[in-house]
């Protein structure tokens, strides 16, 4: 890569270590080398999944799942705009369609389990249980009631 | 064509009402650095981007913004909903109650309305793509601000997972700008410009 006068020059990334999806949420990135914390904020914990005990079992279970979800579906979203910048690059392509299937198998459990997250899970949801309120969003809470509502 | 998907990108669960938080945080809602503008801003900058490429990053970073800005409202209404009279008239949420009540509105911190004014869309891919590159640090320079002064554990993260979401897009938007320099001539960027000037410009659609 040649440097030039008078231009913005950032290095094009190269494949490097990874981290597991739920850390990969926690952070902020799915790659090590882009982790690079704030001061004021390195070496806090990361746990933003507490539920209260009071919650039912199903709930709780609900938030498991749903905790899952967002952890593949981020890695999806991170290396989806590596790939937007290295079309060809092998170990993406790999990590994107492990992923695309990972996340498939648990959006179809969750629809399965408690209610559709997706216009396409709706067709799934179907299936088992033809009520209208799972074809307006009804069905459970809104994403921005909290995680534990 | 875009498709609702019923969730957060990043978990949002605040118990705690705290309204001054709400006003600092509805920054990056319809700030002059806030998502809104992110996203509207690269989604208009993709149409006449010379590379697929850098217009197929744009559209998903452009839509990743969108889900930032529903993180970011989610933040405000969990700490604004209980909200009691008292707490409004106190706690540097007035104003903006008296105009909006709980609801949701676009606009900065200083209470200055959301506006296209605060990005731009050059036609000029060079042009279009540094202005990029500063969005991003300038957002992460307001979720830095933010992590300085606010404590709540439950606020925190969801800012610190958004700051580094900045990082990331500069480094993509970076490499976008190394692609389309590959396509022009080292010795002179700016003999032409290569979202307009199309007799000199062979770039692979």
């Amino acid at each position: 890569m040649q440097e030039n006068l008078a231009i913005a020059f950032v290095p094009v990334q190269d494949w490097g270590a990874l981290y597991e999806a739920e850390k990969a949420l926690c952070v902020g990135t799915v790659f090590q080398d882009l982790n690079k914390p704030f001061f004021a904020a390195a070496d806090e914990g990361t746990d933003n999944y507490h539920c209260d005990a009071a919650e039912s079992s199903q709930q709780q279970e609900r938030e498991r799942m749903m905790a899952k979800i967002q952890a593949t579906s981020f890695v999806l979203d991170d290396v989806r705009l590596y790939l937007d910048t290295h079309p060809d690059d092998r170990q993406g392509l790999t990590l994107l369609n492990e992923t695309l299937a990972e996340r498939k198998k648990l959006l179809l459990a969750y629809t399965e389990q408690f209610y559709p997250l997706t216009v396409d899970s709706m067709a799934d949801f179907y299936e088992k249980d033809p009520a209208p309120e799972c074809y307006c969003w009804q069905k459970g809470p809104m994403p921005w009631e909290g995680a534990c509502v | 064509m875009w498709i609702y998907e019923k969730r957060l990108q990043y978990p949002v669960k605040i118990t705690k009402t705290c309204p001054k938080t709400a006003q600092l945080i509805i920054s990056q809602y319809g700030g002059p650095d806030g998502e809104l503008s992110a996203s509207m801003r690269y989604l208009a900058q993709r149409y006449t981007m010379p590379l697929k490429t850098v217009g197929g990053l744009l559209t998903d970073i452009g839509t990743e913004e969108l889900g930032h800005m529903e993180i970011i409202c989610a933040m405000v209404y969990q700490l604004t909903k209980n909200l009691t009279p008292e707490e409004a008239k106190t706690a540097g949420f007035d104003a903006y109650y008296i105009d909006h009540t709980t609801a949701l509105w676009p606009q900065a911190a200083g209470g200055v309305p959301f506006t296209a004014k605060e990005f731009q869309s050059k036609g000029d891919a060079i042009t279009d793509l540094t202005e990029d590159l500063a969005a991003e640090q300038k957002a992460r320079t307001v979720y830095e601000n933010l992590l300085r002064v606010i404590t709540d554990p439950e606020v925190r993260e969801p800012l610190k997972f958004l700051r580094t979401r900045e990082i990331v897009h500069f480094q993509r938007f970076g490499e976008a700008l190394e692609r389309t320099k590959e396509k022009l001539d080292a010795k002179n960027y700016y003999f032409f410009n290569p979202e307009f000037d199309k007799q000199f410009v062979d770039i692979a659609k």
